[in-house]
């Protein structure tokens, strides 16, 4: 798999600040040009959460009755 | 026949055929594998590691079934390659990481469990990216330009069947890791429904987006191999309770009455160049031919399909390696350890906004097939050709956003690992420069069999899958 977003040079339009406490404190090993990349994955994720889905379950069940 | 690279050059329905009208052997044509794989290898490195003396073994009792009149099926005595991340009971598995080094499994994935009862010859492990992401690269090229990126995470199997290193291989597509491979090496890679081949055993990226599929050079020999692997497991979660058709019994079936669906906003944007989408339109343009009806369609929801599958796949990916990279972190390359760390921030609740959000995108994908009464999906694989390998990562040139290759290529895959949807990428054409160009088909669930159908009606009005690459024959 392909994961081209955080693996690009961070635009560093977002602060790593506070992930780099939160990294600190969860003991993960990422270099701050990691935490600002993905600072910018997370803002990706605001559009996420921005989008309605009062309609949705998080539910994968794949059924085949496509073809009706 | 005897001659070692007219055997290699086999398809896998041709080489069957051959060892029941006893024109060769199992034997023979491991050994011609065998030959093809020392010769290739040095040029092209897409295995991690080569099972000599099993594959032999395997042969002699292929031979020796099919001599007694013990016949598996069409893949009894074919050489198999299975990726790197497919545990094999007694053969190293190492995942491209050097936290699995010297790692052999005590038991075999279903999926090759079931390629042993179809009586395949493991011929040997392919290379794949660290952890199948891209975080380092393997020292696997292209049979067809060295200098070009050749695919991933799959990228030994896609390499190995290209240089006929193989007549079919086992991948993985998590984000497009077997229909990547496939367009750039020539082939025909399936991502199956989602549950429909089993993952257990196979080393996770992220279990709701993990497929285990076949690559192959034609459709036919695809449909073969997703026969053998296909099929509900009790050791898989996931796995789907649904039959499993004989994918070869309507392969001939024509396209008269098919309805197919391009939506050229978003799968003909302006990022696919001219050369893919030249390709893709003269695919269209045949199928319609034959009888396709084609529908023009759009789906607004595709567009957030790169967040939604990021967000799912970042957390369980870090829910795997979580204790592992704690442990053993020094043993991942930079880049993968990051990617594989970052889930760890995201929140449950964006988690489950990005479940919701796939869910909303499989209905509004459902709806969509129903509405339109579609049979399939088109669009170009990719919207590139093989880039240079410096420029994988790299802004295009010829985008004004700063889009990479890479971006290119998640735009077009991720949508079916989303919705679990079937996918299949066959030979389209090639570019003016002689690189591979394929297109992909979208299908109904658990419908992989109209795939095979209308790319095997396709490739019978064309010769691409014949083409060879020409690094390895030079």
């Amino acid at each position: 798999m392909l994961m081209p977003r955080i693996e690009q040079p961070a635009t560093g339009e977002a602060s790593a600040d506070p992930l780099l406490r939160l990294a600190e404190m969860l003991r993960l090993d990422l270099t701050e040009e990691d935490l600002t990349a993905l600072a910018d994955q997370l803002r990706t994720i605001d559009a996420l959460e921005k989008e309605e889905l009062g309609d949705f379950s998080p539910i994968l069940r794949m059924d085949a009755d496509w073809h009706e | 026949m005897s001659d070692s690279r007219a055997l290699t050059n086999l398809s896998i329905s041709e080489a069957a055929a051959a060892l029941r009208r006893r024109e060769t052997t199992a034997v023979a044509l491991t050994q011609a594998t065998l030959a093809r794989i020392k010769e290739t290898e040095p040029t092209v490195q897409a295995y991690a590691t080569v099972t000599v003396e099993r594959a032999l073994e395997s042969a002699e009792r292929a031979d020796r079934e099919l001599a007694a009149g013990r016949d598996r099926g069409l893949l009894q005595g074919i050489p198999i390659g299975v990726k790197d991340n497919c545990y094999t009971k007694g053969i190293l598995t190492e995942v491209g990481s050097k936290a699995m080094e010297g790692f052999v499994p005590d038991y075999d994935s279903t999926v090759v469990s079931k390629l042993y009862a179809a009586g395949a010859v493991l011929i040997g492990k392919t290379r794949c990216h660290e952890w199948s992401c891209g975080g380092s690269e393997p020292p696997t090229r292209s049979a067809w330009d060295r200098d070009r990126f050749p695919g991933g995470s799959s990228i030994g199997s896609g390499v190995a069947v290209s240089a006929r290193s193989a007549f079919g291989a086992i991948g993985t597509d998590t984000g497009g890791s077997i229909r990547i491979p496939a367009t750039l090496n020539n082939l025909v890679g399936m991502k199956a429904t989602y549950g429909r081949v089993s993952a257990y055993g196979v080393a996770p990226l992220a279990w709701s987006l993990d497929h285990v599929g076949p690559l192959t050079r034609t459709a036919r020999d695809n449909a073969i191999m997703l026969g053998a692997m296909a099929g509900h497991d009790p050791n898989d979660a996931n796995s789907a309770r649904v039959d499993v058709p004989d994918f070869l019994t309507d392969i001939d079936g024509g396209l008269q009455g098919m309805r197919i669906g391009i939506d050229r906003d978003y799968f003909l944007y302006p990022g696919v160049v001219d050369s893919v989408r030249a390709v893709t339109e003269a695919v269209i343009d045949q199928l319609a031919a034959m009888g396709a009806k084609i529908v023009e369609v759009n789906l607004p929801e595709l567009e957030m399909t790169r967040e939604t599958l990021m967000t799912i796949r970042m957390v369980e990916s870090a829910s795997y390696h979580r204790h592992r990279i704690r442990e053993q972190g020094h043993l991942y390359s930079p880049g993968t350890r990051a990617t594989l760390q970052m889930g760890e921030v995201i929140l449950a609740t964006q988690y489950v906004a990005a479940l919701r959000a796939r869910e909303r995108f499989r209905r509004a994908m459902k709806n969509l097939f129903r509405r339109e009464s579609l049979h399939a999906q088109i669009s170009p694989t990719i919207p590139v050709s093989a880039p240079l390998l410096e420029d994988v990562w790299k802004p295009r040139a010829d985008m004004e956003n700063g889009e990479t290759p890479t971006d290119g290529f998640v735009h077009h895959v991720y949508p079916a690992n989303l919705s679990g949807q079937p996918a299949i990428s066959a030979p389209g054409g090639f570019t003016p420069e002689g690189l591979p160009v394929g297109y992909q088909l979208m299908g109904r669930p658990f419908d992989e069999a109209t795939l095979y159908r209308i790319a095997y009606a396709y490739e019978r009005t064309q010769n691409w899958h014949e083409r060879q690459p020409p690094q390895v024959y030079d």
